[in-house]
């Protein structure tokens, strides 16, 4: 089976399972407290999301990344049950190192969304149960064609293509009417921002989301805490840092809230 | 009738014969560390010989390419799942060696109504510092040997000598990448050249094959020799070089170096060949 150069197959011959079924429709809520959202600009994709973690009405922590780097060109953000999408991330990781150094060449973006989907329907009785549900956003840039693209997912495993924006999380939908609002109406449409315009486009929307929506943090000037927002481009994947983030914050969104 | 231990002993004698036989047309594998990190250089033909195993680790082999796919896979299977299980900096190279494949090639090469595994190997592990790099070596009866800053395959163990001896005399403190690489490359001449000589030997019957090392030219080879002999078999054969590179972005460390690359490092006389 490792001929296939399939990392998952190679686990399950091992005995690995992912979101061991738990007893089904135990009644919890599907918790998916957060907002995360990409969308596409002039040189690629920006993804961010905040960095609130709750259980219930309760702030658990407040410096989650929820943007999670798989490989040098693609991220998945993440809403929904942080340990189950951690492990996805860690099987997605080496999914991909190990397809690319068994078969000698890199897995294709298309291959990459194939392993997402595999996965969230693997994990559909742990979804199921209330225990597992994982709402991700697979972002990132296709060398092959050269282009940025972003895809969400539901539940189940259905994949669906993000033309130009996708979100997702509780706060998500606040922001899914500014997005479609600025996309449309803007004065420009988003795949035309600057980076730096692009930037501060995602601070206003998470902050929008933070207003309306509890479970979604805001910016934490005190403890100089700002969300997480990557950048893909065909260079690859850019964490933007705070030190970049605080001027853009202060000058740009403080004003108009 | 390799129940009785006299036919065993001599079954695993002609066996390493016969696995003798098999290296003397191989191409010599060259590992060196350098100022960036490690260095894994070959002129190969026909297959590549040198991998990526994992964030930190390469892999260079000679011998027969299934065996060593095989062998690739199992390393490959033991590292990803050990890199999950547990965690990156747990997947070292000695573990990966000495307790998974070296003793499944020892297996191999003593169970003589079998096929044994036409390997070697060499395994580079580049460590969170320069001083934690190392370099293992594996011979197809499953002996390995751990050492540190130059490790060559050859055919016999007199030419990997050989090359050793060329290396440790020319090797200054520290190289860049573009020192290195022309370094590895007349090492690895001097290991070709000194197959080739082997195997005319041995037509010849000049002297025994076994005894090799002393027919071997005495004088040391210049710089343009080596250069040239490497150029000369630039038709049949490709340059492959890869390095980990402790700078590189991200967690994985390997690199092959493309077309592009080496034809900037490479010296001037060998330049051409990589253009054709």
């Amino acid at each position: 089976m490792g001929m296939q150069g399939d990392f998952l197959q190679l686990l399950k011959e091992q005995g690995y399972t992912l979101g061991a079924p738990t007893a089904a429709g135990t009644g919890h809520a599907l918790t998916n407290a957060t907002t995360i959202l990409a969308f596409k600009y002039r040189d690629g994709v920006l993804v961010a999301g905040d960095r609130r973690a709750t259980a219930g009405n309760m702030v658990m922590y407040d410096r989650t990344d929820k943007v999670l780097e798989i490989d040098r060109h693609s991220v998945m953000a993440i809403a929904g049950v942080p340990a189950t999408a951690y492990e996805m991330v860690r099987v997605l990781e080496h999914s991909f190192k190990y397809y690319r150094r068994t078969q000698l060449q890199e897995l294709s973006f298309d291959g990459k969304l194939r392993a997402v989907s595999k996965l969230l329907k693997e994990n559909v009785p742990a979804a199921l149960a209330g225990t597992g549900a994982v709402v991700p956003v697979f972002a990132g840039y296709d060398l092959e064609q050269g282009s940025a693209k972003i895809y969400f997912y539901d539940i189940l495993g259905a994949e669906f293509e993000g033309v130009e924006y996708a979100v997702s999380g509780s706060g998500s939908p606040t922001i899914r009417g500014i997005l479609h609002y600025l996309n449309t109406w803007g004065e420009q449409p988003l795949n035309a921002l600057p980076q730096e315009q692009a930037m501060v486009q995602a601070l206003r929307l998470l902050a929008s989301a933070a207003e309306f929506d509890s479970a979604t943090g805001g910016v934490n000037r005190e403890a100089g805490l700002y969300p997480v927002v990557k950048l893909i481009t065909g260079a690859g994947v850019q964490t933007v840092p705070d030190a970049t983030l605080k001027p853009l914050y202060e000058s740009q969104v403080v004003r108009y809230v | 009738m390799y129940e009785e231990p006299y036919r065993w002993v001599e079954a695993v004698g002609n066996r390493r014969q016969y696995l003798d036989d098999q290296f003397k047309q191989g191409s010599p594998v060259v590992v060196l560390t350098y100022e960036g990190g490690i260095l894994l250089t070959t002129v190969s033909k026909g297959t590549p010989k040198l991998y990526e195993i994992y964030d930190r680790l390469a892999l260079g082999g000679m011998g027969h390419p299934t065996d060593l796919e095989k062998l690739r896979f199992s390393l490959l299977e033991m590292a990803h799942v050990e890199g999950f299980n547990r965690s990156p900096s747990d997947v070292t190279g000695s573990r990966l060696v000495k307790y998974g494949i070296a003793p499944v090639i020892k297996q191999a090469f003593e169970e003589v109504y079998k096929a044994p595994f036409i390997v070697r190997i060499l395994v580079a592990e580049l460590g969170q510092k320069p001083e934690k790099d190392a370099l293992l070596t594996i011979n197809y009866d499953g002996t390995f040997e751990e050492v540190t800053g130059l490790a060559v395959l050859a055919a016999t163990t007199a030419i990997q000598a050989k090359m050793l001896t060329y290396l440790k005399e020319q090797q200054p403190v520290t190289l860049s990448l573009e020192q290195a690489l022309n370094l590895g490359l007349r090492a690895w001449a001097i290991g070709s050249m000194a197959q080739q000589q082997a195997e005319a030997d041995q037509e010849a019957e000049a002297k025994p094959a076994a005894t090799g090392a002393g027919s071997l030219a005495p004088a040391i080879p210049s710089n343009d020799t080596l250069i040239a002999h490497v150029r000369s078999l630039g038709g049949e054969r490709t340059i492959e070089c890869a390095v980990l590179d402790r700078q590189a972005p991200g967690t994985s460390k390997y690199r092959s170096l493309k077309q592009a690359e080496l034809s900037q490092l490479l010296p001037k006389a060998l330049q051409s060949v990589v253009a054709d």
